[in-house]
């Protein structure tokens, strides 16, 4: 595994985004390459999740005026994500639909190197400068430099909370500075009778983003993932200290940590039931599906600093994307709805379907953003590094298969925690090369 | 002796017409060769992809592992022994528990008590319901704002733990599973005791027998053919149990069985040859108890 495509501080992503406007010069050059050849032909696309959910309806619309611009139709099905994600090498070797959202990383380049993907090289060209050179890296697999992914939206993990549960406990997490701090908060709120520190892990993977945060608050960006590529030792004594703050927040956590997964504590915090969550800003657009009132009320902070050698300079915003499967019936089709979703036009149907993500293209207008999506860049904005999450950093047949079940295995029973990870370390050691 | 036998062989062989021939070996033939191509094949495959690395997906990637898999699996993962030990518990609880009620349901219900219809209906019920289906209502009813929970006035912040409690999610699984197990055994069992005949019970009731010695030297033991299904479901379904967990749990090992993390390592986001191994795993403890002790019975019945 190269970390080549991680080594890289992604800052000018966020700066791109951030200028937002100002690219709208650049606006007339990228619709020339959408324009150069006309591609026909249904395409099949493949929405990650359920239709009912809010994300299912932003891609429907944005398909829609990719129809209406080109007249090809769009064949959309609703996959369940962690089956499609679950499946993914099964259904790109039968009959895979031309294009569906994917994530950049591991699950991209991997898949690309399989031959299971399309190169979109040419339709991230033709996106040109819309695109920032660090976002365009992010997307790029190391093995052979091409893009197998379209990069569209991001989205930064931190501390969510609701202003106005926070405004009735007489607490403010926005001042909250080092990890005394947040024990005190989270402290503060089990007192009230909330759930301090809301977390599911019974998916496996959700709370891998308080484990994410605290190796690099604790450890710094480049031992978690030298880490995550076999680099350090999971044995390690920076590892235990990741583990053992984990287990200072035990306490403050939901005591059904195993029952719930991540629309578990999304509901949580929907219904006023806990104070802080961490987790990724995309299922703010369930918020706003829900109600306008309580999308307002959501807000985002980072997480602590810990150790000060390291600050508040890293963070997990994985960079998402439309992929194009290799053995679709339209691979061209594909590509081109794929570059349509990535353009100004597919960004403005999806926003106005009500999407919260915030864009990579600078030629959406940042200027537009809510308050909400202004806090998520400010929270980006102040990492230096950036990672994609565990599950991206790392290799597939280590994070859900062994990682997974040690986090889990650690909010089950703390005590058990060397053993754990003296086995984590020699199922890491056990893997076959790649 | 010998020689009829052999006259009488040369003769059956005889009488096979053409047609006769032709529909024998149809009849024998696609079947069999359906079970080769789809059952016998991938398992051969399977058994030696277990022996390799390989991550599914270009065939020439494919790289001899020897032992590594297994030993992987027997000494680097601990989730292996929870799965193992799971898997047994199930099997004990089904053996000693759910068989026995069964069992036990049917005896009475045959005995016509008052009403048996009607609790024949209302056992038999989840039958019909595959273990799949079963999940997901009982799913629904327990987790964290499920309806049983909403009835608890329970919301997900305070939902009691089930699934995720490890002093009991075992227990509410095996009762869940043995809803429909129960009821499965109780039918077969019903449908042996139909056929029992009725004067040996007479017959042992005039003798003085009690009801328990009845059942226990008489009922039991002629019930025999039944019983050697009724162990061998209960051996196989305990054994291949996997849907209902993973509708609950998905592929995140929480509460793992072999299956499931044969599925998590074979069809998961990582693919890798370790999930052929704890196939190959499940399919010889399935296999060799079924087989040893599907020998001795048809030993005792040439005797």
């Amino acid at each position: 595994m190269s970390d080549v495509n991680n080594g890289i501080s992604r800052r000018s992503v966020l700066k791109g985004a951030a200028i937002g406007g100002a690219g709208l010069v650049a606006g007339g050059s990228l619709l020339a390459g959408c324009g150069k050849k006309q591609v026909t032909g249904d395409v099949h696309f493949t929405i990650r999740g359920n239709l009912s959910d809010a994300g299912a309806k932003i891609a429907i619309a944005a398909n829609d005026a990719y129809t209406k611009k080109t007249g090809n139709k769009v064949i959309s099905q609703a996959v369940n994500s962690d089956d499609f994600q679950n499946n993914f090498v099964q259904i790109m070797q039968g009959t895979p639909d031309d294009a569906f959202g994917w994530m950049a990383g591991w699950r991209t380049n991997a898949r690309a190197d399989a031959g299971l993907l399309a190169d979109v090289s040419d339709q991230v060209k033709a996106l040109g400068s819309s695109l920032s050179a660090a976002a365009i890296q992010g997307a790029t697999n190391p093995s052979d430099g091409k893009q197998y992914i379209i990069p569209t939206t991001y989205y930064p993990w931190g501390l969510h909370y609701r202003k106005s549960t926070m405004q009735e406990l007489g607490l403010n997490p926005e001042s909250i500075a080092t990890w005394d701090d947040l024990i005190k908060l989270c402290e503060a709120t089990q007192k009230k009778g909330l759930v301090g520190y809301a977390l599911g892990d019974k998916g496996g993977w959700e709370a891998m983003g308080t484990f994410d945060i605290l190796n690099m608050r604790l450890n710094g960006y480049q031992f978690h993932i030298d880490l995550l590529n076999g680099k350090e030792k999971w044995t390690d004594a920076k590892v235990v200290d990741v583990f053992t703050h984990m287990g200072q927040l035990i306490p403050y956590m939901n005591k059904n940590v195993l029952d719930i997964s991540w629309d578990g504590m999304r509901d949580l915090l929907l219904q006023k039931k806990c104070g802080a969550m961490m987790m990724g800003s995309w299922f703010a657009n369930d918020f706003k599906a829900k109600s306008q009132e309580d999308y307002d009320d959501l807000w985002i902070v980072p997480f602590p600093e810990i150790n000060p050698e390291h600050g508040i300079d890293s963070i997990d915003a994985p960079l998402d994307g439309i992929s194009v499967a290799a053995n679709g019936k339209n691979p061209e089709g594909g590509a081109d709805l794929a570059g349509f979703l990535g353009s100004k036009e597919g960004i403005d149907a999806a926003v106005a379907a009500g999407d919260t993500n915030i864009y990579i293209s600078s030629d959406f207008d940042t200027s537009s953003y809510d308050a909400f999506n202004k806090q998520k860049l400010a929270v980006l904005g102040a990492a230096k590094n950036i990672g994609f999450f565990l599950d991206r950093d790392t290799r597939g047949d280590f994070a859900g298969p062994v990682v997974g079940p040690a986090i889990q295995s650690f909010l089950k029973n703390p005590k058990d925690l060397t053993k754990i990870l003296e086995s984590t370390q020699a199922q890491w050691d056990a893997l076959p090369a790649l | 002796m010998k020689t009829a036998a052999v006259n009488r062989n040369v003769r059956s062989r005889r009488s096979l017409s053409r047609n006769d021939r032709f529909t024998l070996s149809a009849f024998v033939g696609i079947p069999t060769l359906l079970q080769i191509v789809f059952l016998w094949f991938p398992t051969l495959v399977t058994v030696v992809l277990s022996f390799t690395y390989w991550n599914g997906i270009n065939v020439s990637d494919i790289k001899w592992a020897g032992l590594a898999n297994y030993k992987n699996i027997f000494f680097g993962s601990p989730v292996f022994y929870d799965a193992l030990k799971n898997n047994v518990v199930w099997l004990l609880w089904f053996t000693f528990i759910a068989t026995p009620l069964g069992i036990l349901l049917a005896y009475q219900f045959d005995r016509k008590i008052k009403g048996h219809q009607i609790y024949e209906t209302i056992f038999y019920m989840p039958v019909v319901l595959s273990l799949a289906i079963i999940g997901i209502i009982w799913n629904f009813m327990l987790q964290p704002g499920g309806f049983v929970q909403g009835v608890m006035g329970r919301d997900i912040g305070n939902a009691v733990s089930i699934w995720g409690n490890y002093s009991i999610n075992s227990y509410v699984i095996m009762a869940v599973a043995s809803w429909r197990h129960i009821g499965y055994i109780m039918l077969l069992y019903l449908a042996g005791l139909k056929a029992f005949d009725s004067s040996l019970r007479e017959a042992s009731a005039i003798d003085g027998a009690t009801e328990w010695q009845t059942f226990r030297k008489i009922i039991f033991p002629t019930m025999r053919p039944v019983n050697v299904i009724i162990l061998v479901i209960t051996i196989i379904d305990s054994l291949r149990a996997f849907d209902l967990v993973y509708i609950i749990y998905g592929t995140s090992t929480a509460w793992p069985l072999l299956n499931i993390l044969a599925f998590q390592n074979f069809a998961g986001q990582g693919i890798s040859m370790k999930g052929a191994a704890y196939s190959v795993i499940a399919l010889v403890l399935c296999v060799v108890p079924i087989l040893v002790y599907l020998r001795n019975v048809f030993k005792e019945d040439l005797e």
